[in-house]
């Protein structure tokens, strides 16, 4: 009964998101979206506010102890802004447990998907933010 | 379960409902900004004008216009970011062959020379492609056009003088320009219409590649619907390439009610570090679905 319930909110929320004019640059056919990479504890080295996308760089250190170099773009400056983000959102140093689509390259650099902050506060990413690889910034740019 | 599943539909409708309503309200702007102070240097795009504001002014376009790239809920308009073609010439087929734009390669497939090296955009292409907003100033003789992306105007010479005839054969003793030569004259109190021609042959049409000649003929016709509402619709002709004229496509431009917009620029630089860092080493896929812009 819950899982139908779902669908249909999912459905309607998809619905809404088509109706939303895009910002990106390009579209996300270079990552693997089937499911997010978790960094846990990962540790922000940059925080790039730069065009056509920002750029978030983490080191993370895998199971073995071995630290692996982190590199993932946002959407662009002006679709962040509109739901929250700035230039100071992260800081080189700051601990957070970042999910990521990784590019199907198998490097490690993919498209943002969202950050869990030290606070326990959840930012997303514009386009590819929502926990299925879809928009989260619903409500924003709707058309009229 | 058919309690819980109408009780769904009915929240999400009336979410929907709710937000229609706030925006049908009438009023000159309406804001779900936060209550913190508002600084008038600053583009709020969830302040957004409602309503058409009142009639259109006569013969006037001047003010900053908000367009479907700009957050503030402006309509997408019509073939305009991924326009269809009209059949095309050997040589347009050719020439469209050769490019490789963004929506299918990605950052790192792509040849597109703005993705790549922040390469102007050149007309038609920064009418149609990251319109984010726009202002329209007029002297006695001519109307310019700022485009914030980029911080590039157009000028529009409005004194009866006539277009170049043929840039391309260089009888006109005129090189081609990224916003090529452009003339208006108002049609009828609502109407603005541009005609342009001698364009830049290194720019694309389109973003999804397709390209056009130097003396390709763009038409674009600027219509005041409202006080608070603008529609462009855009034409080329251009037979070398197009066996008939290809239809640029129709946007909607909304009234700002501060007048701001904030700046967004290609930046050579950050776009070397950004391909250097992400775009390039993420790669493509050619078999993926497509995807929008």
């Amino acid at each position: 009964m819950k899982t139908k319930a779902m669908v249909i909110v999912a459905f309607m929320a998809g619905v809404l998101a088509i109706s939303l004019p895009m910002f990106a640059h390009h579209g996300a056919a270079a990552y693997d979206m089937s499911k997010p990479i978790v960094l846990k504890d990962a540790v922000i080295t940059e925080f790039l506010w730069i065009n056509p996308h920002p750029l978030i760089k983490a080191d993370y250190k895998d199971e073995k102890g071995n630290v692996q170099h982190w590199t993932m773009e946002m959407g662009s400056t002006p679709a962040s802004q509109l739901i929250g983000w700035t230039r100071t959102s992260l800081k080189p140093g700051d601990v957070v447990t970042l999910y990521v689509w990784q590019a199907k390259t198998g490097l490690t650099v993919g498209r943002f998907n969202k950050v869990v902050l030290a606070d326990g506060k959840t930012m997303r990413d514009t386009q590819t933010g929502a926990d299925n690889g879809g928009r989260a910034d619903t409500g924003v740019g709707r058309s009229r | 379960m058919r309690n819980l599943l109408a009780g769904v539909i009915v929240s999400v409708a009336a979410v929907l409902a709710l937000s229609s309503a706030a925006i049908a309200q009438t009023g000159e702007s309406q804001s779900n900004q936060t209550s913190k102070a508002k600084s008038p240097w600053k583009y709020y795009p969830m302040d957004r004008a409602v309503g058409p504001g009142g009639p259109a002014p006569k013969r006037d376009l001047s003010g900053t216009w908000a367009g479907p790239g700009s957050g503030a809920a402006v309509p997408r308009g019509t073939n305009a970011q991924d326009p269809t073609a009209p059949p095309m010439t050997p040589l347009g087929q050719r020439l469209f062959d050769m490019h490789k734009p963004i929506g299918k390669y990605s950052p790192a497939g792509t040849n597109d020379p703005h993705t790549r090296y922040c390469d102007p955009f050149g007309f038609p292409q920064n009418m149609t492609d990251e319109i984010r907003g726009i202002t329209i100033t007029t002297l006695a003789d001519r109307t310019f056009i700022l485009i914030q992306y980029m911080n590039i105007w157009r000028e529009i010479w409005t004194d009866g003088r006539a277009l170049p005839t043929d840039v391309e054969s260089g009888k006109d003793g005129l090189d081609p320009r990224y916003n090529g030569y452009s003339v208006g004259h108002w049609e009828d109190d609502y109407t603005f219409v541009v005609d342009t021609t001698g364009l830049d042959p290194n720019t694309w049409a389109t973003k999804n590649g397709y390209p056009h000649t130097i003396n390709a003929h763009v038409q674009e016709r600027f219509h005041r619907d409202s006080k608070n509402d603008m529609t462009l619709t855009m034409t080329m002709d251009d037979p070398k390439l197009y066996t008939k004229q290809f239809f640029l496509g129709e946007q909607h431009f909304r009234w700002i009610p501060n007048q701001m917009f904030d700046e967004f620029n290609c930046i050579p630089s950050q776009v070397q570090e950004y391909l250097k860092e992400m775009g390039d080493p993420a790669g493509y896929d050619l078999h993926a679905a497509p995807q929008r812009r």
